[in-house]
């Protein structure tokens, strides 16, 4: 079991870096969000990891209040997304700039 | 133990690569959900059953019912390929490997497993062995109404806001003339 601790925690390193690779690349709104989840999940696994090497609880304290903070993201994530979607303009986040201006 | 966690990692870095990679919004989805699935497992393999078990019915349960219901709701066809795209899935790429070696490189610097999967330093009163006898349940409820008592009040006043938040978004506004 020992030997698992780095593979855990490069997993943990890769899941987060695909989601933010995503983040960045990704133009549907939607799939950004799921890249979120994605690297908020790779957190809870490093988290989890930790508490369990260290023989400590508060990483699964942690990680379960992550889950409560990933739902309410989801939440109002997907209002935002379906109030973009109900004022008529296209769910592309290129397109989707002009708050910047 | 360590065929269940490499079949388990392999299956969840695959879902992390198809939630990115795939064309169509839905097989996204389907992707986290496999990712999560996995994820699960790992959990398990950590000694940590509650989260597991969390992690099903919160993740998997109802933050992906609720995205398969935009999704559905939505319809968003398929991002249009654009010349540029091939050019970000690149640079993407080449980027989440530089980041996730500097990660390894950062997290595993210094740290070195000693025997019987001991880190080396300090160990807390939470073995598996200790948690597992009181019940794993029990102890982390112990330790979130007692010790995490704050930071669980807070997550619940943030899950108030989120979902006065959300009416407040997803309600029908009157037009005003």
């Amino acid at each position: 079991m020992s030997g698992l601790f780095p593979g855990f925690l490069i997993l943990s390193a890769a899941m987060f870096a695909i989601g933010a690779a995503g983040v960045l690349v990704r133009r549907n709104p939607i799939v950004v969000f799921m890249c979120i989840e994605l690297m908020l999940n790779s957190a809870n696994l490093a988290l989890v990891t930790y508490a369990r090497y260290t023989h400590t609880m508060a990483g699964q304290v942690f990680a379960l209040i992550v889950i409560a903070v990933a739902a309410s993201e989801v939440v109002v994530g997907l209002a935002l997304i379906t109030g973009v979607y109900r004022s008529g303009r296209r769910l592309d986040l290129d397109e989707l700039s002009e708050m910047s201006e | 133990m360590s065929v269940v966690f490499g079949l388990a990692a392999v299956i969840a870095f695959m879902g992390a690569l198809g939630v990115v990679l795939s064309q169509r919004t839905i097989y996204s989805a389907m992707s986290l959900v496999l990712n999560m699935v996995a994820l699960a497992v790992l959990f398990l393999l950590l000694d940590a059953q509650f989260i597991a078990a969390v992690q099903i019915i919160v993740y998997a349960g109802a933050v992906m019912v609720l995205f398969v219901f935009i999704i559905a709701l939505l319809s968003p066809g398929a991002e249009e390929r654009l010349r540029s795209v091939e050019l970000r899935l690149l640079l993407g790429g080449v980027g989440a490997v530089a980041f996730t070696l500097l990660i390894g490189r950062l997290t595993l610097n210094g740290i070195t497993v000693g025997a019987h999967g001991r880190l080396h330093g300090a160990l807390g009163p939470f073995s598996p062995v200790a948690v597992n006898a009181h019940g794993q349940v029990q102890t982390l409820g112990d330790q979130l109404f007692t010790t995490y008592l704050l930071p669980f009040e807070v997550t619940s006043l943030l899950l108030l806001v989120a979902a006065v938040g959300a009416v407040y978004l997803s309600r029908r506004r009157r037009q005003v003339a």
